[in-house]
Protein backbone atom coordinates (compact mmCIF):
# COMPACT_ATOMS: atom_id res chain seq x y z
CA UNK A 1 0.00 0.00 0.00
CA UNK A 2 2.63 2.14 1.10
CA UNK A 3 3.90 1.87 -2.73
CA UNK A 4 0.90 3.11 -4.29
CA UNK A 5 1.05 6.19 -1.46
CA UNK A 6 4.25 6.81 -2.92
CA UNK A 7 3.60 6.61 -6.52
CA UNK A 8 0.60 9.24 -5.59
CA UNK A 9 2.88 11.80 -3.96
CA UNK A 10 5.44 12.00 -6.09
CA UNK A 11 3.08 12.68 -9.08
CA UNK A 12 1.23 15.17 -7.13
CA UNK A 13 4.74 16.96 -6.27
CA UNK A 14 5.60 16.61 -9.81
CA UNK A 15 2.45 18.42 -10.89
CA UNK A 16 2.92 20.88 -8.31
CA UNK A 17 -0.14 20.02 -6.59
CA UNK A 18 0.39 20.64 -2.86
CA UNK A 19 -3.35 20.00 -1.72
CA UNK A 20 -3.63 16.22 -3.47
CA UNK A 21 0.22 15.78 -2.09
CA UNK A 22 -1.20 17.21 1.36
CA UNK A 23 -4.04 14.44 0.71
CA UNK A 24 -2.09 11.64 0.04
CA UNK A 25 -0.01 12.07 3.72
CA UNK A 26 -3.45 12.43 5.51
CA UNK A 27 -4.55 8.97 3.99
CA UNK A 28 -1.15 7.23 4.41
CA UNK A 29 -1.66 8.78 8.39
CA UNK A 30 -5.44 7.61 8.44
CA UNK A 31 -4.05 3.99 7.46
CA UNK A 32 -2.10 4.14 10.08
CA UNK A 33 1.44 4.79 8.20
CA UNK A 34 3.50 6.56 11.40
CA UNK A 35 4.84 10.15 11.05
CA UNK A 36 8.44 9.00 10.76
CA UNK A 37 7.21 6.80 8.20
CA UNK A 38 5.79 10.04 6.13
CA UNK A 39 9.32 11.87 6.36
CA UNK A 40 11.72 9.10 5.72
CA UNK A 41 9.64 6.17 3.83
CA UNK A 42 7.25 8.96 1.40
CA UNK A 43 9.02 13.26 1.76
CA UNK A 44 12.62 12.05 1.49
CA UNK A 45 12.30 9.51 -1.17
CA UNK A 46 10.10 11.76 -3.02
CA UNK A 47 12.93 14.56 -2.66
CA UNK A 48 15.90 12.02 -3.34
CA UNK A 49 13.12 11.29 -6.89
CA UNK A 50 13.36 14.39 -7.69
CA UNK A 51 16.98 14.71 -7.42
CA UNK A 52 17.44 11.97 -9.80
CA UNK A 53 14.68 13.24 -12.36
CA UNK A 54 16.72 16.67 -12.28
CA UNK A 55 19.81 14.49 -13.16
CA UNK A 56 18.50 13.12 -16.24
CA UNK A 57 16.08 16.03 -17.12
CA UNK A 58 18.02 19.68 -16.24
CA UNK A 59 15.16 21.29 -17.74
CA UNK A 60 12.86 20.42 -15.07
CA UNK A 61 11.25 23.60 -14.38
CA UNK A 62 12.00 26.09 -11.51
CA UNK A 63 8.32 25.35 -10.36
CA UNK A 64 8.44 21.68 -10.04
CA UNK A 65 11.73 22.54 -7.67
CA UNK A 66 9.83 25.00 -5.85
CA UNK A 67 6.91 22.63 -5.05
CA UNK A 68 9.51 20.04 -3.87
CA UNK A 69 10.72 21.75 -1.50
CA UNK A 70 7.65 23.74 0.12
CA UNK A 71 5.44 19.96 0.16
CA UNK A 72 8.07 18.66 1.47
CA UNK A 73 9.21 20.90 4.37
CA UNK A 74 5.40 21.61 5.16
CA UNK A 75 4.98 18.28 5.87
CA UNK A 76 8.11 17.25 7.64
CA UNK A 77 7.02 20.20 9.78
CA UNK A 78 4.03 18.98 10.81
CA UNK A 79 5.00 15.37 11.15
CA UNK A 80 8.26 16.37 13.12
CA UNK A 81 5.44 17.26 15.79
CA UNK A 82 4.34 13.95 16.01
CA UNK A 83 7.49 11.63 15.94
CA UNK A 84 8.12 9.43 18.93
CA UNK A 85 11.29 11.17 19.87
CA UNK A 86 13.22 14.01 18.10
CA UNK A 87 14.89 12.54 14.43
CA UNK A 88 18.68 12.52 14.64
CA UNK A 89 20.07 15.48 12.31
CA UNK A 90 22.40 15.13 9.91
CA UNK A 91 24.51 18.35 10.55
CA UNK A 92 23.67 22.08 10.36
CA UNK A 93 23.86 24.73 7.74
CA UNK A 94 24.37 28.57 7.54
CA UNK A 95 22.24 29.81 4.62
CA UNK A 96 21.91 33.37 2.83
CA UNK A 97 21.82 35.56 0.16
CA UNK A 98 25.29 37.06 -0.52
CA UNK A 99 25.71 41.19 0.17
CA UNK A 100 24.01 43.49 -1.47
CA UNK A 101 21.82 40.30 -2.92
CA UNK A 102 17.94 41.07 -1.99
CA UNK A 103 16.69 37.61 -3.78
CA UNK A 104 15.21 34.49 -1.78
CA UNK A 105 13.63 32.03 -3.95
CA UNK A 106 16.77 29.62 -4.48
CA UNK A 107 17.53 29.87 -0.42
CA UNK A 108 14.17 28.99 0.12
CA UNK A 109 13.59 25.60 -2.51
CA UNK A 110 17.52 24.62 -0.68
CA UNK A 111 16.46 25.46 3.15
CA UNK A 112 12.19 23.51 2.52
CA UNK A 113 14.99 20.51 1.31
CA UNK A 114 17.67 20.58 3.33
CA UNK A 115 15.11 20.63 6.84
CA UNK A 116 12.73 17.34 4.86
CA UNK A 117 16.35 15.67 4.95
CA UNK A 118 16.89 16.53 8.38
CA UNK A 119 19.51 18.98 8.43
CA UNK A 120 19.03 22.22 11.06
CA UNK A 121 18.75 25.31 8.92
CA UNK A 122 20.07 28.65 9.99
CA UNK A 123 18.50 31.26 8.08
CA UNK A 124 20.26 34.77 7.70
CA UNK A 125 17.82 36.32 5.37
CA UNK A 126 19.11 38.53 2.37
CA UNK A 127 21.99 41.13 2.32
CA UNK A 128 23.94 39.09 4.27
CA UNK A 129 27.63 40.28 5.10
CA UNK A 130 30.39 37.53 4.85
CA UNK A 131 31.05 38.38 8.32
CA UNK A 132 27.83 37.29 9.51
CA UNK A 133 27.81 34.16 7.56
CA UNK A 134 31.19 33.16 9.33
CA UNK A 135 30.21 34.42 12.59
CA UNK A 136 27.16 32.39 12.81
CA UNK A 137 28.22 29.19 11.62
CA UNK A 138 31.16 29.60 14.21
CA UNK A 139 28.43 30.19 16.96
CA UNK A 140 26.41 27.60 15.41
CA UNK A 141 28.67 24.97 14.93
CA UNK A 142 27.37 24.48 11.40
CA UNK A 143 29.39 22.21 9.08
CA UNK A 144 28.48 24.37 5.60
CA UNK A 145 27.97 28.12 4.92
CA UNK A 146 25.41 28.15 1.71
CA UNK A 147 25.68 31.60 0.00
CA UNK A 148 23.15 32.32 -2.79
CA UNK A 149 23.71 35.33 -4.99
CA UNK A 150 21.35 35.96 -8.30
CA UNK A 151 23.13 38.76 -9.49
CA UNK A 152 26.76 38.47 -11.40
CA UNK A 153 28.25 41.17 -8.69
CA UNK A 154 26.88 39.95 -5.67
CA UNK A 155 28.21 36.62 -6.74
CA UNK A 156 31.80 37.86 -7.40
CA UNK A 157 31.95 40.53 -5.09
CA UNK A 158 34.69 40.17 -2.53
CA UNK A 159 32.14 41.10 0.29
CA UNK A 160 30.11 37.67 -0.85
CA UNK A 161 31.71 34.11 -0.83
CA UNK A 162 35.04 35.73 -1.67
CA UNK A 163 34.80 37.61 1.88
CA UNK A 164 33.40 34.23 3.45
CA UNK A 165 36.66 32.39 2.10
CA UNK A 166 39.36 34.83 2.89
CA UNK A 167 37.66 34.80 6.51
CA UNK A 168 37.47 31.14 6.74
CA UNK A 169 40.91 31.11 5.84
CA UNK A 170 42.13 33.93 7.92
CA UNK A 171 40.73 32.32 10.94
CA UNK A 172 41.98 28.37 10.75
CA UNK A 173 38.29 27.26 9.52
CA UNK A 174 38.50 25.65 6.50
CA UNK A 175 38.43 21.80 7.56
CA UNK A 176 35.33 22.62 10.19
CA UNK A 177 33.07 24.93 7.41
CA UNK A 178 33.07 24.00 3.89
CA UNK A 179 31.38 26.70 1.60
CA UNK A 180 28.41 26.37 -0.82
CA UNK A 181 27.61 28.67 -3.57
CA UNK A 182 23.91 28.49 -5.96
CA UNK A 183 22.12 30.94 -8.24
CA UNK A 184 21.59 31.96 -12.00
CA UNK A 185 25.47 33.57 -12.76
CA UNK A 186 26.50 29.84 -11.99
CA UNK A 187 24.46 28.49 -14.36
CA UNK A 188 25.99 30.51 -17.19
CA UNK A 189 29.51 29.91 -15.93
CA UNK A 190 29.77 26.45 -14.24
CA UNK A 191 33.29 27.03 -13.48
CA UNK A 192 32.50 30.35 -11.76
CA UNK A 193 32.32 28.47 -7.95
CA UNK A 194 36.20 27.95 -8.34
CA UNK A 195 36.71 31.75 -9.00
CA UNK A 196 34.95 32.60 -5.71
CA UNK A 197 36.73 30.57 -3.44
CA UNK A 198 33.35 27.87 -2.92
CA UNK A 199 33.92 24.24 -2.56
CA UNK A 200 30.89 23.21 -4.56
CA UNK A 201 27.68 24.46 -6.35
CA UNK A 202 24.70 23.22 -7.43
CA UNK A 203 22.61 24.34 -10.50
CA UNK A 204 19.56 24.06 -8.92
CA UNK A 205 18.16 24.39 -5.37
CA UNK A 206 16.96 20.42 -5.21
CA UNK A 207 20.58 19.83 -6.27
CA UNK A 208 22.39 22.53 -3.75
CA UNK A 209 20.46 20.30 -1.11
CA UNK A 210 22.16 16.81 -2.15
CA UNK A 211 25.89 18.83 -2.55
CA UNK A 212 25.41 20.60 0.69
CA UNK A 213 24.27 17.41 2.61
CA UNK A 214 27.72 15.41 0.73
CA UNK A 215 29.79 18.29 2.25
CA UNK A 216 28.35 18.00 5.57
CA UNK A 217 29.60 14.50 5.53
CA UNK A 218 32.70 15.55 4.35
CA UNK A 219 33.38 17.63 7.75
CA UNK A 220 31.20 14.92 10.30
CA UNK A 221 31.25 11.76 8.82
CA UNK B 1 22.82 51.79 -44.44
CA UNK B 2 22.10 52.72 -41.01
CA UNK B 3 21.63 50.55 -38.22
CA UNK B 4 17.61 51.06 -38.58
CA UNK B 5 17.66 50.21 -41.87
CA UNK B 6 19.98 46.98 -41.12
CA UNK B 7 17.71 45.46 -38.46
CA UNK B 8 14.56 46.38 -41.00
CA UNK B 9 16.71 44.06 -43.79
CA UNK B 10 17.18 41.36 -41.17
CA UNK B 11 13.54 41.58 -40.75
CA UNK B 12 12.48 41.49 -43.94
CA UNK B 13 15.13 39.40 -45.05
CA UNK B 14 16.15 41.98 -47.83
CA UNK B 15 20.03 42.32 -48.79
CA UNK B 16 22.00 44.18 -45.66
CA UNK B 17 25.72 44.52 -45.76
CA UNK B 18 26.12 42.48 -42.11
CA UNK B 19 23.89 41.45 -39.60
CA UNK B 20 22.88 43.63 -36.92
CA UNK B 21 24.80 43.80 -33.96
CA UNK B 22 23.42 44.50 -30.62
CA UNK B 23 25.28 45.51 -27.39
CA UNK B 24 23.39 46.65 -24.09
CA UNK B 25 25.33 48.08 -21.31
CA UNK B 26 22.74 49.37 -18.90
CA UNK B 27 24.89 49.69 -16.33
CA UNK B 28 28.03 50.71 -17.52
CA UNK B 29 26.91 54.10 -18.40
CA UNK B 30 27.92 55.52 -14.68
CA UNK B 31 31.55 54.18 -15.07
CA UNK B 32 31.37 55.96 -18.34
CA UNK B 33 30.20 59.73 -16.89
CA UNK B 34 32.58 58.78 -13.60
CA UNK B 35 29.75 59.07 -11.11
CA UNK B 36 28.13 56.45 -8.88
CA UNK B 37 25.20 54.83 -9.96
CA UNK B 38 22.63 56.55 -7.44
CA UNK B 39 23.34 59.97 -8.97
CA UNK B 40 23.90 58.05 -13.02
CA UNK B 41 20.03 57.22 -12.69
CA UNK B 42 18.98 59.90 -10.90
CA UNK B 43 18.64 61.84 -14.35
CA UNK B 44 17.58 60.87 -17.92
CA UNK B 45 20.29 63.52 -19.25
CA UNK B 46 23.05 61.38 -17.47
CA UNK B 47 21.37 57.97 -18.61
CA UNK B 48 21.16 59.26 -22.47
CA UNK B 49 24.17 60.72 -21.95
CA UNK B 50 26.33 57.63 -20.64
CA UNK B 51 24.38 55.39 -23.43
CA UNK B 52 25.67 57.92 -26.16
CA UNK B 53 29.15 57.49 -25.41
CA UNK B 54 28.84 54.13 -25.06
CA UNK B 55 27.51 54.05 -28.48
CA UNK B 56 30.15 56.08 -29.54
CA UNK B 57 32.59 53.90 -27.82
CA UNK B 58 31.76 50.85 -29.59
CA UNK B 59 29.76 51.27 -32.27
CA UNK B 60 27.17 49.00 -32.15
CA UNK B 61 23.76 48.87 -33.46
CA UNK B 62 20.91 50.07 -30.79
CA UNK B 63 21.03 52.52 -27.80
CA UNK B 64 19.61 51.49 -24.38
CA UNK B 65 16.71 53.98 -22.52
CA UNK B 66 16.37 51.14 -19.77
CA UNK B 67 17.45 52.69 -16.16
CA UNK B 68 17.29 49.90 -14.33
CA UNK B 69 14.10 47.17 -13.61
CA UNK B 70 13.61 48.23 -10.66
CA UNK B 71 12.25 51.39 -12.19
CA UNK B 72 8.61 49.56 -12.56
CA UNK B 73 8.37 48.94 -9.29
CA UNK B 74 9.08 52.74 -8.46
CA UNK B 75 6.41 53.42 -10.58
CA UNK B 76 3.78 51.25 -8.73
CA UNK B 77 5.12 52.53 -5.27
CA UNK B 78 8.27 51.07 -4.29
CA UNK B 79 10.46 53.48 -2.00
CA UNK B 80 13.51 52.16 -1.86
CA UNK B 81 16.47 51.17 -4.38
CA UNK B 82 19.34 49.46 -3.31
CA UNK B 83 22.17 50.59 -5.61
CA UNK B 84 25.63 48.92 -6.46
CA UNK B 85 28.68 51.08 -8.18
CA UNK B 86 29.57 47.18 -9.50
CA UNK B 87 26.15 45.84 -10.78
CA UNK B 88 22.91 45.94 -11.02
CA UNK B 89 20.36 47.83 -8.51
CA UNK B 90 18.46 45.75 -5.98
CA UNK B 91 14.53 46.56 -5.27
CA UNK B 92 15.14 46.70 -1.55
CA UNK B 93 11.04 47.74 -0.50
CA UNK B 94 8.08 45.27 -1.37
CA UNK B 95 5.48 47.53 -2.67
CA UNK B 96 3.40 44.08 -1.71
CA UNK B 97 4.12 43.21 1.73
CA UNK B 98 1.28 40.75 2.44
CA UNK B 99 -2.11 39.43 0.54
CA UNK B 100 -4.11 42.34 1.91
CA UNK B 101 -1.76 45.07 -0.16
CA UNK B 102 -3.02 43.16 -3.22
CA UNK B 103 -6.29 45.28 -2.87
CA UNK B 104 -4.69 48.63 -1.83
CA UNK B 105 -2.22 48.44 -4.48
CA UNK B 106 -3.63 51.57 -7.43
CA UNK B 107 -2.18 51.42 -10.81
CA UNK B 108 -1.31 55.29 -11.57
CA UNK B 109 -4.25 56.44 -14.12
CA UNK B 110 -1.43 57.78 -16.11
CA UNK B 111 2.15 56.58 -15.56
CA UNK B 112 3.56 59.48 -17.28
CA UNK B 113 2.43 61.66 -14.67
CA UNK B 114 4.34 59.90 -12.16
CA UNK B 115 7.46 61.82 -10.71
CA UNK B 116 9.49 58.00 -11.68
CA UNK B 117 8.54 58.71 -15.32
CA UNK B 118 10.43 61.95 -15.71
CA UNK B 119 13.65 60.49 -16.00
CA UNK B 120 13.26 57.47 -18.89
CA UNK B 121 10.69 60.19 -20.65
CA UNK B 122 13.83 62.36 -20.84
CA UNK B 123 16.42 59.60 -21.49
CA UNK B 124 14.04 59.02 -24.40
CA UNK B 125 13.45 62.22 -25.91
CA UNK B 126 17.21 62.71 -25.86
CA UNK B 127 17.97 59.67 -27.54
CA UNK B 128 15.78 60.49 -30.42
CA UNK B 129 16.95 63.67 -31.15
CA UNK B 130 20.66 62.34 -30.98
CA UNK B 131 20.19 59.13 -32.64
CA UNK B 132 16.66 58.18 -33.18
CA UNK B 133 16.23 58.74 -37.43
CA UNK B 134 19.42 56.34 -37.80
CA UNK B 135 19.49 53.74 -34.70
CA UNK B 136 17.14 51.14 -33.00
CA UNK B 137 15.92 52.68 -29.45
CA UNK B 138 15.63 49.85 -27.08
CA UNK B 139 13.60 49.77 -23.81
CA UNK B 140 11.99 47.21 -21.13
CA UNK B 141 8.92 46.06 -20.08
CA UNK B 142 8.18 43.26 -17.71
CA UNK B 143 5.19 41.15 -18.46
CA UNK B 144 2.48 40.98 -16.25
CA UNK B 145 3.49 37.56 -14.95
CA UNK B 146 6.51 38.50 -14.31
CA UNK B 147 6.03 41.91 -12.26
CA UNK B 148 4.53 40.50 -9.19
CA UNK B 149 8.35 39.38 -8.75
CA UNK B 150 9.41 42.99 -8.36
CA UNK B 151 6.40 43.87 -6.33
CA UNK B 152 6.65 40.99 -3.67
CA UNK B 153 9.65 38.87 -3.69
CA UNK B 154 9.81 35.89 -6.30
CA UNK B 155 9.23 33.41 -3.56
CA UNK B 156 6.21 34.77 -2.42
CA UNK B 157 4.88 35.20 -6.23
CA UNK B 158 6.15 31.71 -7.28
CA UNK B 159 3.77 30.81 -3.82
CA UNK B 160 0.80 32.61 -5.12
CA UNK B 161 1.13 32.16 -8.51
CA UNK B 162 1.23 28.13 -7.90
CA UNK B 163 -0.87 27.83 -4.51
CA UNK B 164 -3.16 30.97 -4.81
CA UNK B 165 -5.84 32.76 -3.71
CA UNK B 166 -6.25 32.31 -7.12
CA UNK B 167 -9.06 35.25 -7.06
CA UNK B 168 -5.89 37.41 -5.68
CA UNK B 169 -4.07 36.05 -7.67
CA UNK B 170 -5.98 37.34 -11.00
CA UNK B 171 -6.96 40.68 -8.97
CA UNK B 172 -2.85 41.52 -9.36
CA UNK B 173 -2.25 40.07 -12.75
CA UNK B 174 -4.82 42.43 -13.65
CA UNK B 175 -3.77 45.04 -12.69
CA UNK B 176 -0.22 44.29 -13.46
CA UNK B 177 -1.30 43.73 -16.88
CA UNK B 178 -3.08 47.23 -17.04
CA UNK B 179 0.60 48.66 -15.97
CA UNK B 180 2.00 47.16 -18.83
CA UNK B 181 -0.22 48.17 -21.61
CA UNK B 182 0.23 51.88 -19.90
CA UNK B 183 3.79 51.27 -19.89
CA UNK B 184 4.01 49.92 -23.61
CA UNK B 185 1.82 53.08 -24.79
CA UNK B 186 4.22 55.06 -23.27
CA UNK B 187 7.49 54.24 -24.54
CA UNK B 188 6.19 53.86 -28.12
CA UNK B 189 4.52 57.38 -27.86
CA UNK B 190 8.58 58.20 -26.79
CA UNK B 191 9.75 56.62 -30.10
CA UNK B 192 11.22 53.36 -28.64
CA UNK B 193 11.01 50.41 -31.09
CA UNK B 194 12.46 47.61 -29.79
CA UNK B 195 10.63 46.21 -26.84
CA UNK B 196 11.91 43.77 -24.79
CA UNK B 197 9.09 42.26 -23.10
CA UNK B 198 11.13 40.25 -20.23
CA UNK B 199 8.81 37.39 -19.64
CA UNK B 200 10.65 34.81 -17.22
CA UNK B 201 7.12 33.25 -16.27
CA UNK B 202 6.67 32.37 -20.22
CA UNK B 203 10.15 30.17 -20.49
CA UNK B 204 9.59 25.91 -19.50
CA UNK B 205 12.33 26.89 -16.93
CA UNK B 206 9.96 28.73 -14.72
CA UNK B 207 6.86 26.90 -14.89
CA UNK B 208 5.30 24.01 -17.36
CA UNK B 209 4.10 24.53 -20.60
CA UNK B 210 0.98 23.73 -19.27
CA UNK B 211 1.15 26.27 -16.86
CA UNK B 212 2.42 28.73 -20.15
CA UNK B 213 -0.72 27.72 -22.03
CA UNK B 214 -3.51 27.54 -19.40
CA UNK B 215 -2.29 30.39 -17.07
CA UNK B 216 0.47 33.23 -18.73
CA UNK B 217 -0.57 33.45 -22.32
CA UNK B 218 -4.07 35.00 -21.65
CA UNK B 219 -2.39 37.41 -19.52
CA UNK B 220 0.43 38.41 -22.51
CA UNK B 221 -2.66 38.37 -24.70
CA UNK B 222 -4.02 40.79 -22.77
CA UNK B 223 -0.68 42.94 -21.68
CA UNK B 224 -0.15 43.21 -26.09
CA UNK B 225 -3.43 44.06 -26.91
CA UNK B 226 -3.91 47.82 -27.28
CA UNK B 227 -0.68 47.86 -29.12
CA UNK B 228 0.31 44.81 -30.62
CA UNK B 229 3.71 42.88 -30.72
CA UNK B 230 5.45 45.47 -33.36
CA UNK B 231 9.00 45.54 -31.90
CA UNK B 232 8.68 43.70 -29.46
CA UNK B 233 11.79 41.08 -28.33
CA UNK B 234 10.56 38.04 -26.46
CA UNK B 235 13.21 37.60 -23.56
CA UNK B 236 12.88 35.25 -20.56
CA UNK B 237 15.68 36.51 -18.39
CA UNK B 238 18.21 34.70 -20.18
CA UNK B 239 16.29 31.74 -19.33
CA UNK B 240 15.68 29.01 -22.32
CA UNK B 241 11.82 28.84 -24.24
CA UNK B 242 13.09 26.93 -27.69
CA UNK B 243 10.10 25.04 -26.78
CA UNK B 244 7.23 27.85 -26.90
CA UNK B 245 8.86 29.48 -29.59
CA UNK B 246 5.68 28.28 -31.61
CA UNK B 247 3.73 29.07 -29.48
CA UNK B 248 4.99 32.40 -29.14
CA UNK B 249 4.37 33.00 -33.11
CA UNK B 250 1.17 31.36 -32.64
CA UNK B 251 -0.17 33.41 -29.57
CA UNK B 252 1.46 36.42 -29.75
CA UNK B 253 2.73 37.02 -32.58
CA UNK B 254 5.94 38.16 -31.61
CA UNK B 255 8.86 37.79 -34.27
CA UNK B 256 12.13 38.99 -32.36
CA UNK B 257 13.16 35.90 -30.06
CA UNK B 258 16.28 36.51 -27.39
CA UNK B 259 17.55 32.80 -26.93
CA UNK B 260 19.22 31.84 -24.09
CA UNK B 261 22.84 31.17 -24.42
CA UNK B 262 21.82 27.93 -22.53
CA UNK B 263 19.50 26.79 -25.53
CA UNK B 264 20.55 25.52 -28.55
CA UNK B 265 20.80 28.14 -31.02
CA UNK B 266 20.54 26.13 -34.31
CA UNK B 267 17.43 24.19 -33.15
CA UNK B 268 15.82 28.22 -32.71
CA UNK B 269 17.09 29.39 -36.04
CA UNK B 270 15.46 26.12 -37.41
CA UNK B 271 12.35 26.54 -35.62
CA UNK B 272 11.96 30.69 -35.91
CA UNK B 273 13.05 30.74 -39.19
CA UNK B 274 11.80 33.27 -41.83
CA UNK B 275 8.90 34.16 -39.73
CA UNK B 276 10.98 36.60 -37.66
CA UNK B 277 14.70 37.19 -36.23
CA UNK B 278 16.90 35.17 -34.29
CA UNK B 279 18.80 36.77 -31.67
CA UNK B 280 21.91 34.98 -30.70
CA UNK B 281 23.33 35.76 -27.03
CA UNK B 282 26.31 35.61 -26.14
CA UNK B 283 27.46 34.06 -22.86
CA UNK B 284 28.37 37.50 -21.39
CA UNK B 285 28.77 35.73 -17.67
CA UNK B 286 31.68 33.92 -19.16
CA UNK B 287 33.07 37.06 -21.04
CA UNK B 288 34.76 37.93 -17.10
CA UNK B 289 37.02 35.64 -17.26
CA UNK B 290 37.69 34.52 -21.29
CA UNK B 291 40.41 35.94 -22.94
CA UNK B 292 39.73 38.09 -25.94
CA UNK B 293 40.66 34.91 -28.23
CA UNK B 294 38.22 33.16 -26.81
CA UNK B 295 35.36 35.79 -27.03
CA UNK B 296 36.12 36.03 -30.66
CA UNK B 297 35.84 32.32 -31.05
CA UNK B 298 32.59 32.33 -29.58
CA UNK B 299 31.18 35.40 -31.66
CA UNK B 300 32.38 33.44 -35.01
CA UNK B 301 30.43 30.59 -33.46
CA UNK B 302 26.90 31.91 -32.62
CA UNK B 303 27.25 34.49 -35.94
CA UNK B 304 27.76 31.18 -38.30
CA UNK B 305 25.00 29.12 -36.82
CA UNK B 306 22.70 31.99 -37.07
CA UNK B 307 23.62 34.29 -40.35
CA UNK B 308 23.16 31.65 -42.91
CA UNK B 309 19.89 32.81 -44.33
CA UNK B 310 19.48 35.95 -42.80
CA UNK B 311 16.86 36.89 -40.15
CA UNK B 312 19.89 37.01 -37.77
CA UNK B 313 21.06 39.78 -35.15
CA UNK B 314 23.48 39.48 -32.56
CA UNK B 315 22.92 40.18 -28.99
CA UNK B 316 24.43 40.06 -25.77
CA UNK B 317 22.61 39.46 -21.91
CA UNK B 318 22.99 42.26 -19.29
CA UNK B 319 27.00 42.23 -19.61
CA UNK B 320 28.61 42.42 -16.32
CA UNK B 321 30.39 44.96 -15.12
CA UNK B 322 33.30 42.87 -14.22
CA UNK B 323 33.60 41.85 -18.10
CA UNK B 324 37.02 43.38 -19.37
CA UNK B 325 36.49 46.23 -21.85
CA UNK B 326 38.77 44.19 -24.31
CA UNK B 327 36.42 41.82 -24.33
CA UNK B 328 33.37 43.82 -24.89
CA UNK B 329 35.14 45.47 -27.85
CA UNK B 330 36.67 42.40 -28.96
CA UNK B 331 32.79 40.96 -29.00
CA UNK B 332 31.59 43.86 -31.12
CA UNK B 333 34.52 43.96 -33.71
CA UNK B 334 34.19 40.20 -34.27
CA UNK B 335 30.14 40.52 -34.92
CA UNK B 336 30.87 43.19 -37.24
CA UNK B 337 33.43 40.90 -38.96
CA UNK B 338 31.93 37.96 -38.78
CA UNK B 339 28.40 38.90 -39.51
CA UNK B 340 29.45 40.40 -43.37
CA UNK B 341 26.27 39.40 -45.69
CA UNK B 342 28.01 37.96 -48.99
Amino acid sequence: MLDAYIQSYNQAVFETDKPAALEVVNHALNDGFSPEDIVFKLVIPAIELMMTLIEKDPDANLAQHFMTAQIAADVTEKMLEKFSKPPEMIGRVVIGAAYGDLHSLGKRIVSGCLKSLMVDVVDLGTNVTAEKFVDTAVSESAQVIAVSAMMVHTATSAKGSLGVRSLLQERGLEQQIKLAVGGAPYRFDPELYTKVGADAWAPDGVTAAKVIVDLIREVKP
Amino acid sequence: MTPLEILTAAMTGSPAPRVPVFCNLPDHGARELGMPAKQYFSKGEYVADGQLRLLRRYGYDNIWSLHYVGKEAELLGCREILFADDGAPNVADFVIKNLDDIAKLEIPTDITLHPAWQSVSDCLKILQSEVGTTHPTCAYVTASTTLPAILMGMDKWMELFLLGPFDVRDELLRKCSDFCQQEFAALRALGANVLIYSTPFGSPYFVSRKQIEQTVLPWMRRDLLPGGSEGLVYYCGMAAFNDVIDLVFDELHIKIHHISPLADLAEAKRLIGNRGLTCGVIDDIKMIHWSVEQTRAEVQRIVEIGKTGGHFLFGNGVMPMAVPEANIRTMVDAAFEYGRLP
